[in-house]
């Protein structure tokens, strides 16, 4: 059985199960805006005739360092820590508000500042340097932030099994071509933010994009968000990379834990451990140096 | 400590749009209706991600000596904006300018630094001057 198909099979079977056992809204939901976006996603590949055989010639031409247009936005019509685009759930508006009146007192944090990755799909808006690498069985999207790299499977496999799959950074991507046009399903994201001064989003959240290069120094992403627990209907954006045209400009290791000072507050905000004060750690002094975390005794 | 913050010029009209630190955490700790500009020597440019951070020593009225830290983006963003490692040496005496934090501790983002020869070198491209204060083309 195709990998794709195997959740509407495992669907069949817990509606049979449901039928003695109670089960969540949430869950119910969950499954119905899943379908939703693979049937977005199995449509699409089912108009391109089952997606373009791409070979080593055919492959379009995504070479150079890229970055993201429009800051972080991830509606790029709509700026930060302003009325969202997004239709949201009661509980997620609830939430959005509630960071939009924190930060007017001063009050924001973004796990960022633990040096964790962004998430998908906040990644999309994440700024900085970007690179394609692009294969015909692969696409890696590298993002400088965190040296993250981004792989989208187009060599006809389906999702990760149920049973095998678990939340991550990036999420699970599959893909296919429609010519020059990149059509991705991802699944298995972590919850997070679209960026600070952005809604939430939940673990259920999936997307269907269609990335391709519009101009010669454009890419464009064409993206349909789904989350049965943080959106009252699908989200769409279309977020576009410019090409950076600075000359010998390299994309290098991006270590998060070389120079982070950043820390928590007891009221959840933002604050710095400046050089010299207690608990600074010196750049300096991280590979070599004296000092650092002791070990318990 | 009080005569430094007799230099801060207090509140006013900011450009802050092309000053970048938004990516790795917010900066609600810092004013950026509020400004600095300290002369001073530089004890250490720190180019690092996911900030780096410009250090510089700065003399008060009691002959007494504080650090300043200055942050700003990481090496690709200050490269974009011609900010390369090498034009801040240790040593130099520079003017800097930035948003300090509210808390009153000696720390700011950086929006310009104005070196001897008059060149200024900043995220944003409308501050940027060439040597003797000269403008020269954004890139």
């Amino acid at each position: 059985m195709h990998v794709l198909l195997r959740p509407i099979a495992a669907g069949v079977a817990i509606i049979t199960v449901c039928l003695c056992v109670p089960r969540t809204v949430a869950a119910q939901e969950y499954e119905k805006w899943y379908k939703l976006s693979e049937q977005q996603f199995l449509e699409l590949k089912q108009k391109a005739r089952g997606g373009t055989k791409m070979t080593w010639d055919k492959l379009p031409d995504w070479t150079g360092v890229w970055t993201h247009d429009g800051g972080t936005r991830f509606d790029p019509k709509i700026p930060n820590y302003a009325p969202t685009s997004a239709k949201l759930t009661p509980e997620y508006r609830a939430k959005f508000e509630k960071k939009l009146a924190d930060q007017k007192q001063g009050v924001e944090w973004d796990h960022l500042s633990y040096c964790l990755p962004a998430g998908f799909p906040r990644w999309i808006t994440e700024p900085f340097l970007r690179e394609f690498i692009v294969r015909p069985e692969e696409v890696w999207w590298i993002n400088e932030q965190q040296s993250e790299v981004r792989r989208i499977y187009i060599d006809g496999r389906g999702h990760v099994p149920e049973d095998e799959a678990y939340a991550t950074w990036t999420g699970d991507s599959i893909g296919f071509w429609d010519g020059d046009t990149l059509v991705v399903h991802t699944i298995n994201n972590k919850e997070g933010q679209y960026n600070r001064g952005q809604p939430d989003y939940s673990d259920k959240v999936s997307t269907v994009e269609r990335i391709r290069k519009v101009s010669a120094d454009v890419i464009e992403d064409d993206i349909t968000v789904y989350d049965p627990l943080s959106l009252v209907e699908p989200w769409h954006v279309v977020n576009r990379y410019v090409r950076v045209k600075t000359p010998n400009l390299r994309i290098n290791m991006w270590s998060c834990e070389e120079n982070n000072n950043v820390v928590k507050t007891q009221d959840g905000s933002t604050q710095f451990i400046l050089k010299g004060e207690t608990g600074y750690k010196d750049p300096n002094s991280l590979i070599t140096g004296p000092g650092g975390t002791q070990a318990p005794k | 400590m009080k005569t430094l913050f007799a230099t801060l010029l207090g509140a006013g009209v900011l450009v802050v749009g092309a000053v970048h630190l938004s990516a790795h955490h917010s900066a609600i700790a810092y004013d950026r209706n509020a400004d600095v500009e300290l002369t001073g020597t530089i004890r250490e440019f720190q180019y690092t991600n996911p900030h780096s951070w410009l250090y510089v020593q700065v003399g008060d009225k009691t002959g007494q000596t504080v650090d300043w830290g200055f942050e700003a983006e990481g090496p690709s963003t200050l490269l974009l904006a011609g900010i390369k490692v090498s034009l801040l040496k240790p040593g130099e005496k520079i003017t800097v300018k930035g948003h300090p934090l509210k808390d009153g501790r000696p720390a700011a983002i950086l929006v310009s630094v104005t070196k001897a020869d008059g060149s200024v070198l900043s995220s944003d491209a409308a501050l940027r001057r060439g040597p003797g204060g000269k403008p020269i083309d954004a890139p």
